[in-house]
C-alpha cells in the first residue's frame, strides 16, 4: 500500500472533519494502527483544524454558561426551601379558606336574590290566582241565586194557585213579551219581563193595573229583574199593561209608551 | 489557547468523565468561544447558535464517557458535536419553514448557496471562500449542510463517482489554506 499517496488522497482531512463513510473510516482507522505517519498526518490536520477554529472564536454571550451551569449542577439551595415549602402552607390554606367563605357568602346572596324574586313572582300568581277565585266565587254566588229566583219563578208558573196572565206586544213593540203572576190568596202581583227589551238609560218600565177602566201602578220594574219579581198586591183588576216612563215612575201611565197589554179572563 | 495546556487533553478528560463542575466551567471557558464560532459559521444566526451551543456542553457533558482518545483529539470530538448539532438545527429550522413553503425546488440550491458562502467570512467559511466554486459548494454542502456524499450527487445532479473524487481535491486544497 502506497500510504504516502493515501495520506495524500484527502482521506485524512475528510476523516477529521468527520465527512467520510462508515467504510472510508474503517479503512483508515484500520491503517492508521499500522503507519504511524498516517497517525501523525491526522493529528497534525487536527491541530491546524484546532487552530483555524481557535483563530475564529466568539465569545457567547455570558447567559449561556449560568444557563448550562443551572442546568447541569442545580444548586444544593435551590433544593433547600423545598424543606419550607411545608410551614407557608397553613397560611395558604388560610387564603383559601378566606376565598371560601368568598365564594359561599356570595353563593349565599345569589341564592338570597333569586329566592326573593321566585318570592315576588309566585306571591303576584298567588294574588291572580286569589283574586280570579274571588271572581269566581262572586259569579257562583249569583249564578246560584239566580238558579234560585228562575226554581222559585219556575214553581210560580207551575203554582196552580197563581193567575198567569200573558202579556202581549202592542202594534210596534213586537219582540216584547211579559207574564203577570197574581196569587189568587194572597192577591200579591208577580212580573216576568225577561221577554222585554232592555230599558233605555234614565226610563224604567212600570206595570199598571186597569181597574175600573182606571189605571192604577202596581210597580216599577227593577232592571236587574232576571226572574220573577214581586211587585204591590192588587185586589181587582180588568188588565195589567206595561209603559216605559221616567225612572221612578209616573203618576199616570204614557199612553204613547204603552209596550204589552194583558187582560185578565174572567 | 495557552490556558488549554495548563490541563493536558487526558487529564481534562478524566475530569470530565468525574462530573466536577471544576472540569465543566475549564471546558467551558476554555473551548466555548471557538465551538462558538463554528456553530455561528454554520447556523449563522446568533439565536440558533445560542441554543445549540447549549444543547453542544448538555451532549458533551452526557455523552463524554463515548469519547475514544484513539479516533482523535478532544477537540475534534467537540467540533464535531458542535457540527452535528448545527446541521439537525439547519435541518429543523428548515423543515418547519418547508412546512410552511411547499414549493421548494432542490435545484435552486446552486445559486442560493453559492449567494450563502459569498457573503460570510467568519471561521471556515472564510478558509473555503478561496477554493474553486465547485470545490465551494462541495465543502459547503458536505461541511456545512451535512450532506451525504449520495445526497450531493443527487442534489447536484452529478455522478456519485466525481463527487467523492472531487470532494477529496477540494479537501486537499483545503488543507493547504487551513495550515497557514
Amino acid at each position: 500500500m502506497d500510504i504516502k499517496a493515501y495520506i495524500q488522497s484527502g482521506i485524512v482531512e475528510q476523516y477529521v472533519l468527520g465527512l467520510a463513510d462508515a467504510g472510508e473510516r474503517a479503512e483508515l482507522e484500520q491503517l492508521r494502527a499500522k503507519y504511524p505517519e498516517l497517525n501523525e498526518a491526522i493529528l497534525n490536520f487536527e491541530e491546524s483544524l484546532e487552530k483555524t477554529a481557535t483563530a475564529n472564536a466568539i465569545q457567547p454571550p455570558a447567559f449561556i454558561r449560568a444557563s448550562l451551569e443551572k442546568q447541569l449542577f442545580p444548586a444544593p439551595a435551590t433544593i433547600a426551601p423545598a424543606e419550607n415549602t411545608f410551614t407557608p402552607q397553613p397560611q395558604f390554606a388560610r387564603v383559601y379558606n378566606n376565598n371560601l367563605w368568598k365564594y359561599l357568602a356570595a353563593a349565599c346572596i345569589i341564592l338570597l336574590i333569586a329566592s326573593t324574586t321566585l318570592n315576588f313572582y309566585f306571591y303576584s300568581g298567588y294574588k291572580n290566582s286569589a283574586q280570579q277565585y274571588q271572581a269566581l266565587l262572586a259569579e257562583r254566588n249569583t249564578l246560584q241565586a239566580n238558579n234560585v229566583l228562575y226554581k222559585q219563578g219556575l214553581q210560580m208558573f207551575q203554582d196552580s194557585l197563581m193567575l198567569r196572565i200573558p202579556m202581549n206586544p202592542l202594534p210596534g213593540r213586537e219582540q216584547n213579551f211579559a207574564t203577570v203572576l197574581w196569587d189568587k190568596n194572597s192577591k200579591a202581583v208577580y212580573i216576568y219581563t225577561a221577554n222585554m227589551q232592555q230599558a233605555p238609560k234614565g226610563k224604567q218600565y212600570q206595570l199598571w193595573a186597569i181597574v175600573d177602566g182606571k189605571p192604577v201602578n202596581v210597580g216599577m220594574i227593577d232592571s236587574d229583574c232576571n226572574s220573577v219579581c214581586e211587585l204591590s198586591k192588587i185586589n181587582h183588576a180588568e188588565a195589567f199593561a206595561i209603559t216605559l216612563e221616567k225612572e221612578g215612575g209616573s203618576p199616570a201611565p204614557t199612553m204613547t209608551e204603552m209596550y204589552v197589554l194583558g187582560k185578565v179572563k174572567a | 489557547m495557552s490556558e488549554v495546556s495548563s490541563y493536558k487533553e487526558t487529564e481534562l478528560v478524566s475530569l470530565l468523565k468525574q462530573r466536577t463542575q471544576a472540569a465543566f466551567t475549564y471546558l467551558y471557558d476554555n473551548y466555548s468561544p471557538a465551538l462558538y464560532g463554528l456553530i455561528v459559521s454554520i447556523v449563522q444566526d446568533k439565536e440558533l447558535a445560542n441554543d445549540v451551543l447549549q444543547e453542544v456542553f448538555i451532549k458533551i457533558w452526557r455523552q463524554i464517557d463515548q469519547y475514544n482518545p484513539e479516533k482523535g483529539k478532544l477537540f475534534t470530538w467537540l467540533i464535531n458535536i458542535s457540527r452535528n448539532a448545527s446541521i439537525d438545527m439547519l435541518r429543523s429550522k428548515s423543515y418547519k419553514e418547508q412546512q410552511q413553503n411547499q414549493s421548494l425546488n432542490p435545484d435552486v440550491y446552486t445559486a442560493a448557496g453559492a449567494i450563502n458562502i459569498e457573503t460570510d467570512k467568519i471561521g471556515l467559511r472564510k478558509v473555503i471562500n478561496n477554493l474553486k466554486e465547485e470545490y465551494k459548494i462541495l465543502i459547503d454542502l458536505a461541511y456545512f449542510q451535512g450532506y451525504t456524499q449520495d445526497e450531493i450527487s443527487k442534489v447536484l445532479n452529478i455522478p456519485l463517482g466525481t463527487v467523492k473524487t472531487r470532494l477529496r481535491s477540494a479537501l486537499i486544497q483545503l488543507k493547504e489554506y487551513v495550515r497557514r
